[in-house]
This record gives C-alpha cells, structure tokens and sequence, in this order.
C-alpha cells in the first residue's frame, strides 16, 4: 500500500480537486439524483440490449487489492480499478440478475419515497425463478452483495438508495434534530431522558435535520457501560459535549452522524475506546474509515478524529497497574497487524502498539473505576481533553 | 459338442495320463495311474476353478457354452445356444444346454462328456477358448459327486436318428458308463445335456451365469444365446453378425518360448528319426540354418534319435536357442473378432450412447508367444455397473462444469475381460488387463473418475498360450510386453472416447448455460422494464437472442481447442509406442 501511496503523490492535485467534487456531490445527492442515477444505468443497458450487444454495468473492485490509504486526505479508499459485469457470462449471469432486482426495487422506494431494511428488501425480492427451484435469492448474504454492487456502481451509499442495516448506537447532548421523515419531529437529545436518542440507520440530511448543536466537541464511546456511566454523571451539561455510544463497531448510520458533526459543525471528534486492539480498530474505522466500506469513506470517515484513550501510558499515570488484563495470543496477532497499517504508520501510534506488545497488557474503560466511579467524568476527561493528550 | 475331437487328438498328441510316463519310471507310472485321474480330480476341484457356490454353477455353465461355441465353429455351424438353470431345492440345481451344433455320435459321447482329460486342446498351440478348468466330462463328475445321479445326453448329427442316453465316469478307472441308450425318433441335431448339481448357487451377480453368458455373447457376435434363469426370466442376446469367425490354426511352438519340458514332450511323440528332423518338424521358424547354428553351440550330434534325448541335452538345446535370434512367430493362429463386430455387438448388448474399438496389430511376448489385443470402450447410456456405494451427496454440488459427473451418479466403470474370447469374471484384481486398465491417465482423456462414469471397457486378449496368473485361469500375467500393449490399445481407444465425451459436455454445457440464462432473462426484463418503462415481452425477445448467439461463438472456440488439444495428445501416445 505504501507504493500505493506514491502513487496518489504522483498524481495528487488532480486526485484532489477529483475526489473534492465528487465528495460534494456525494453530500448532495439526494433521492431523485440517486433514482435519476439508476435509471441512467438502466437505459444504458437497454440500449445495449436493443443494439445486440451483452449487457453490462461498470462497479468498482473491491477487496484489499483496489484498497488504498490515502495520506492526504486521511482515509481509506477505494482504488480505481473497476470490474464489468456482463450478463453473458455464466459466472455473472446470477449476480447481474440480481443486481437488476436490487436496482428496480431501490428505484422504486426512492421514487416513492419508501425506506427498507437490507432484511426487507431480501424478503421483498424474493421468489423462485424458473422451475428448477432456484430463488432470486438464496440467503440474504446473496441480496446484501448486490446492494453493496448497486452502491459501488453509482458511488453512493445504501442510505441514499433508501435501503438500510439494522440500527445501532445512542446520542445525548445538546442537539436539536428534525425528522424530515416522520411528520417533521423536531426534539433536544438532552430532553429525552437517560436513554438518549437511538441512531437511526439512514441518517441523511434529508431525512435527519441537525437544526442546531450548542456542543464543543463529540465524544464517542465504545461501551454502553461507559456511556451509561457518562450520562448518569451528567457529564454532557457539564462539558458541553455531545455523547455518541457505539456499542462496539460503530454502525453506518452512527458513523455517518459522526461524519456530519464534524464536517458540517466542524465538531471535534475525540474516540473513547478499550485500550485494546479491537478498541484501537474501532477508532481507526471512525477516524479513516474500514476496507470493507473502503469507496464510502468520505461520507463516513472523521480524519481529524483524536484518540482519548485508553492508553497504555495511562496504566502508569493513573496507576491502574493492578486492574489490567493480560492480551491473548488473538489480542496479539491483532495488534501487530494495526502496526502494519498504513493508518498506524505515526510515532505514537507505533510506540503505544509497541509498549502494549511488549507488556501483554490491555486496559477496559471500566477500570478507571477502580480510582471511583466519578473519576472518568470529573478527572480523566476533562484533564486529557484541556491538556489536548490525544494519540492523533 | 466336438464330434471330431476324437481324430485331431490322434492326429497331434498322445494321452496325457500316458505323458506322464516319460519323467517316471514304468513301474512308479503304473502305481500313478491307479491312483485315478478322478480320485485327483475329487482331491483338486479348487485347482480345476470349483470352488465358491457361485462360482462353481458359473464354472458349470462356462464348461458346457465353451464346448457348444468350438463344436459349432469347427462345424461351420452358427451357433445357437440355450442355457437353462432350474432350481429343485436349496442350493440344488438342473442346468440344460442345448446347442444347434454337430452332435456328438454314440462312439464319441462318453469319452467327449465322462472322461476326464480325454480333451483335445492341451497339447496343440491353438488359440481356443477352452484351455481352462475342468471341460464337461468334468461336471460330469461334479453332478455324480454332489447328487449321485448321471447326467442326461440327447445327440443328433442332422444325419440318421438322433440318441438319448445317460452318462457317469468310473472314477478307478476313469471311463464313461453309458446307461439306457435308446434313438430317439424325431428330427434333432446337435446337443443337449443335463445335469443335475448340489452345492451350488445361482445368483445375478457379476460373476454369475447370466454375467457369463451377455459377456460371452459380446464377444462371440455371431452366437445366440438364449437364457432361463431359474426365476423363469427368458433372456435372449442375439447375434449381431453372421460371420463365422475363421478356425485357428494350431502353431508349432516357437523356439524363443520353448521350455525343456517341452522338448522332452515333444520328442516323445515325434516321428522324426532324428533330432534335426524333430526340432525342424515340431518347433516353428527353425530351418536347416538354425540346426547349423545349432549344431555348433550343442556337444552332442542332432543326428541322434530324439526318443533318447536326455534332460541336460534338452537344456542344452533351450540354452542354445536363447543364442540365437529367430524370426518372430506366425501369427496366423489368432482369430480377432474385429472392430466392427465388436462395435456392433457391445452396440446392441450394452447399449450404451458411444463405442469405439480397435483391433491392434499381433506382437509377442516372453520371445516366442504371439498375441494380440482388442479393445472396446463403451461410453454413456446403459454402459458401466451400478456402483454399491451410491451416490455421493457432495458431489453433486451444483457446478456447471461437474454437470457430467452430476449425470454419472451411482455407475462406475466396467471391466469386461476376456481370453480368447472367453470372458474371464474372476480375480479381476490379479490381471494385466485390469491392472492395464488403472494405470492410464483417464483424466487426459476427459475421464475424470472411473469411480463414477458410465464406462464400459472390453479387452479381448488373443494368444495361442494365455499365461494366466494361477491354476483357476481367470487372470492374464503382466508380462511388459503385454502390458505395453494393453496400455497402447486402451489409450488409443479413449482417445476416440474423448472426442464424443467433450463433445457431448460442450452440448450438455451449452444447454445448462442456455438454461441459466432463459432462466434469469424474464428478472432482468422485468426489472429493466420497470424503471426505464420499456416493453419487457421485446427485451425477453432480444436477450434471448443474445443468448444464442453467444452460445453458438463459444461453442465453435470449444471444439476448436478440443480438437487442437486431443491432436498434441495423441501425438503423445505414438511416442510411447515406438
């Protein structure tokens, strides 16, 4: 990947310009450019047809291969390479019908301004073909691929093809939202009680209005132990803070409103996470988003998200020494491949994967408890967070 | 059976039984003789192919069909046979045969059916079929042994009236008893024998009788052979040509495969006076030249009689020919079936989709022994056996390109053998013919899987001495030479296999394809014709159209690369053969 990376040098200002336009007009599209969008590829396929020629859409590669890090705008990305799907292909065939189904029932919703879950459209679209017994659609693996097909071969997102996964996530703080979707709701996330507001999946401007924020910065949580322990600390009135609980892996729709705080609030972005490789990963596909979703990174990606912790320096400067965890062989294995990514490629980052390495140790968020309950909110934030001791 | 046996053993040999007289003293001779073939005979049925119930009624039923086939050929006759197995209690049966044949005459009945080795084919370099087990006289025996009861003749020679009568062997003195011999008053010619056995079982196996027989009519195209089993099924294997096969000639031997025992045999029975005479009269390719060599590796003078010969000049005489280079042996004795007639008839018994088949040209082995292979592969349809292991769940995994093997499920291959026409249904494992057959490269020639693929194989092996592996003659020794030629003949076989075997999984493959994609265009029609509102009956039209056309260009790059391919393939196999 490094070589990769020259690459972009060669040709950066043109990347640039290229992938800041297209950036904007991926902001921008919305449900009709999207339908239009589709039903371009859909004549043009036509037009094949009528012209005898073998049916075909373009769509990007995907895998490690067409994944590159790209160091100027601090993201994963896909590559240029594409792939042509033909219909005349017996290895294709399949998978071109399908990615038809998927794309006249997507166009459907967006012009009828229906949503679905990636679980419904499965079941929607599917029925037995022919008299073999054959379905459209053998398993929902089967109609997530073409979705993910149908996303790469018109550059968007499956939220703004109306289509989404199951939602995971909760948001607190002082942040007003209107529901564009659902009789224009308009609410505060500090007035709904402990619970906070769940994210939803499709988190589009058109859909989910930020009206306003009176926030100074985001802070993203990994466990709900922790988030729960923030909001019942009242952490967010006292920081001004805005609090994003992942619940683990960040779903879409969380990092696609961690993505718009702070591109259009121009919120910082400050990630709380176990100190542990899997913590460490969650950061990473927050701030420069993930391979697998490697062509949405700019609608999803924080690249000047900071990392709060935990870290290993803070075993030692919070004397948390006695409630650490041992790493695991996996825990290992794990860390020394986030050392090898081009992402990980900073002096911090590299010392910090090191000491972990070298110590075997991990560290929970939940040990800080272990200084009291209170001591997160009124202690280790706060002082990392106006001291700014962040890993970048 | 065998009317004229009687006058072509005068004619060439001597008595067995009096053979044995000359490694042994007279006297040692006579005690021997005493001791009756029979009584041996009792001793040694395991030697002699009876053993195993199945077995032994295949045995039994081979014993009878061989004499019919032979007396009919050496008759001119075309043969046509019934076999008929009844079953009278456990384990107990009434076999008839009945053929169109000769007929036996009242004379030559007893010693043909109820005399043990009073055959006539054990001494003569002949290419027949009955060189093995125990011949008819021998289930003779067999019936007398298991139920006590004589077997039952009925003979017409198409001349003068026909004769019934039964039949046992004194086993002292091994000689036919002849019981209630009377003529029969009506039109019949040929023979029909009865015989009753215990011991014995009847099964539909692949080494049962019925086996037996469809194989036998493979292999001898110009028989009918007609079956009741003892469930009272009629099976009916018709001949598929009237050619008479030509009658074999019997060869000299020929000196590069000659044994001392041989020699001694031989000169025995010579009317030579000397030893130059009897080697240049009884041994093939051995001329006035070859006794000149001879003369002067030897230390004894060939003019002497060779009654006298003793065993170290005999040995002197083997070791002498080992120096010198005789032309190979004629040839002429062996009698293929042919390829055509071996297409027709695994064409009209197996029915398979596909055969192709090949005569190969006669070479020698161990130095002195012509022979000579023929091979058949039969491909598809009623070809192969059922496989017991059933069929594989995994393996039919849909895959486009196993799509062949998903239509092979539950067949194997079938290994048809034969020696001299005669099928050969035992220890498979033991024989060059099977051994040849798993040492090819099948994969090359499209065969991914013996295992699971309708294949019929049948190798006729041709020689006037077939060197089985053991006393039971069911299985063919893998001298290189044989070997070499079995591998050659199968391989340029299933050369011609591959050619309709990759044309028919380009045909299958092309209607699967055509398939998937009929199956897929009304989806992608429908949802095209939902967004951009486009007729979907005119895109189904169109996309079909598509379909053909690119079908019918992959079709013609296929059989472009596969003939390019079994061209550099076969370019292979000459190599080997030179």
């Amino acid at each position: 990947m490094k070589k990769k990376s020259k690459e972009i040098e060669k040709h950066k200002k043109h990347d640039e310009s290229q992938s800041t336009k297209s950036m904007k007009r991926m902001e921008k599209e919305g449900p009709k450019e999207i339908a239009d969008h589709i039903k371009k590829i859909a004549m043009d396929i036509v037009n094949d047809i009528e012209a005898g020629k073998n049916p075909r859409f373009e769509t990007k590669l995907r895998g490690r291969g067409n994944v590159l890090f790209d160091e100027d705008l601090g993201i994963i990305k896909l590559g240029d390479k594409s792939s042509t799907r033909t219909f005349l292909n017996i290895a294709h065939a399949r998978k071109f019908m399908q990615t038809m189904l998927i794309m006249a029932q997507t166009h459907e919703y967006l012009t009828h301004g229906k949503t679905a879950s990636i679980r419904e459209i499965y079941y929607e679209l599917k029925h037995t073909v022919g008299k073999t017994g054959e379905n459209t659609f053998e398993d929902q693996r089967e109609s997530d691929a073409a979705i993910v097909d149908l996303e790469h071969s018109i550059d968007t997102i499956r939220e703004k093809l109306n289509v989404h996964a199951n939602p995971k996530g909760t948001l607190y703080g002082d942040i007003t939202l209107i529901d564009r979707a659902h009789h224009n709701d308009t609410f505060n996330c500090l007035k709904l009680g402990r619970g906070g507001w769940s994210i939803m999946s499709r988190m589009e401007p058109n859909e989910i209005e930020i009206k306003s924020v009176n926030a100074d910065y985001v802070l993203v949580i990994e466990t709900s132990a922790m988030y729960e322990r923030l909001v019942e600390e009242d952490f967010a009135r006292k920081n001004k803070a805005i609090l994003i609980g992942t619940g683990g892996q960040a779903a879409r729709g969380t990092r696609r409103l961690i993505h718009r705080l702070n591109v259009e609030y121009k919120l910082p972005v400050y990630v709380f996470t176990d100190g542990d490789p899997y913590g460490w990963y969650i950061y990473s596909v927050i701030k420069q988003g993930s391979m697998a979703l490697a062509a949405h990174s700019r609608l999803l990606a924080c690249p000047d998200a900071k990392y709060i912790g935990m870290t290993i320096q803070d075993i030692k400067d919070y004397k948390l020494q006695n409630v650490t965890e041992k790493m695991k062989p996996m825990d290992l294995k794990r860390a020394k491949e986030l050392m090898s990514y081009d992402w990980f490629q900073n002096k911090p980052w590299q010392e910090e994967l090191k000491m972990a390495m070298e110590q075997k140790v991990r560290i929970e968020q939940q040990a800080l408890a272990n200084r009291s309950l209170e001591f997160v909110a009124t202690e280790y934030l706060p002082t990392k967070i106006k001291n700014k001791i962040f890993l970048p | 059976m065998a009317s004229d046996k009687k006058a072509i053993k005068e004619k060439n040999t001597k008595e067995p039984k009096e053979s044995a007289t000359i490694l042994t003293a007279e006297a040692l001779a006579k005690e021997f003789k005493e001791h009756s073939v029979a009584e041996f005979f009792k001793k040694n049925m395991q030697m002699l192919g009876l053993y195993g119930k199945v077995r032994m009624l295949t045995t039994i039923v081979h014993e009878y069909v061989t004499n019919s086939l032979d007396a009919c050929e050496e008759a001119g006759i075309l043969p046509e046979i019934e076999v008929k197995i009844e079953e009278l209690g456990p384990e107990y049966y009434l076999v008839t045969v009945r053929d169109n044949g000769p007929g036996l005459t009242k004379e030559t009945v007893g010693k043909a059916l109820a005399q043990l080795l009073a055959g006539t084919k054990f001494h003569r370099l002949i290419q027949m079929r009955g060189q093995q087990g125990m011949g008819a006289s021998g289930c003779t025996m067999l019936s007398q042994m298991t139920t006590g009861k004589a077997i039952k003749i009925i003979s017409g020679t198409g001349k003068g009236k026909a004769f019934a009568c039964e039949l046992a062997i004194d086993p002292k003195k091994n000689e036919p008893k002849v019981y209630n011999l009377k003529d029969i008053d009506r039109d019949f010619r040929g023979l029909m024998v009865q015989a009753r056995f215990k011991g014995v079982l009847y099964k539909e196996s692949l080494m049962g009788p019925l086996e037996y027989l469809r194989r036998t009519a493979i292999a001898n195209p110009h028989a009918k052979i007609i079956f009741r089993s003892p469930k009272g099924e009629r099976i009916v294997f018709n001949r598929t040509t009237t050619y008479m096969p030509k009658l074999p000639k019997p060869m000299k031997p020929h000196p590069a495969g000659a044994t001392v025992d041989d020699i001694i045999t031989l000169s025995q029975v010579t009317k030579a006076q000397k030893v130059s005479s009897f080697l240049k009269s009884e041994f093939d390719r051995i001329g006035d030249t070859t006794i000149e060599r001879l003369q002067k590796l030897v230390n004894f003078d060939l003019n002497k009689d060779p009654k006298k010969l003793t065993w170290q000049e005999a040995e002197a005489i083997i070791n002498a020919f080992k120096q010198i280079k005789f032309i190979a042996p004629s040839t002429e004795g062996l009698i293929p079936i042919g390829e055509e007639r071996i297409k027709k008839s695994l064409e009209s018994i197996v029915q398979p989709e596909h055969v192709c088949t090949l005569t190969r040209p006669a070479k020698v082995y161990a130095g002195g022994y012509p022979f000579q292979v023929e091979v058949g592969i039969a491909y598809g349809g009623k070809a192969g056996i059922v496989s017991e292991e059933g069929s594989d769940e995994e393996s039919k995994k849909n895959n486009v390109l196993d799509v062949m093997e998903e239509q092979n499920q539950g067949v194997k291959v079938e290994i048809m053998r034969f020696a001299n026409r005669a099928p050969l249904l035992f220890d498979a494992g033991s024989c060059a013919m099977t051994k040849a057959v798993h040492s090819i490269d099948w994969k090359r020639y499209g065969i991914k899987d013996l295992e699971n693929i309708p294949l019929t194989i049948f190798i006729n092996f041709l020689s006037v001495h077939v060197p089985y592996t053991g006393a039971g003659k069911q299985a063919v020794a893998d001298e290189d030479e044989i070997m070499e030629e079995l591998r050659l003949a199968l391989m340029m076989c299933a050369r011609k296999t591959a050619h309709y075997i990759s044309a028919k999984r380009a045909q299958i493959e092309r209607k699967m394809k055509r398939d998937i994609f009929y199956r897929y265009i009304p989806e992608v029609a429908d949802a095209l014709s939902k967004i951009t509102k486009k007729e979907k009956e005119k895109l189904i039209k169109k996309l079909e159209q598509l379909v053909l056309t690119k079908l019918k260009i992959e079709d013609k790059e296929e059989e472009d690369k596969n003939a390019k391919k079994v061209e550099e393939e076969g370019e292979e196999d000459y190599e080997e053969e030179e």
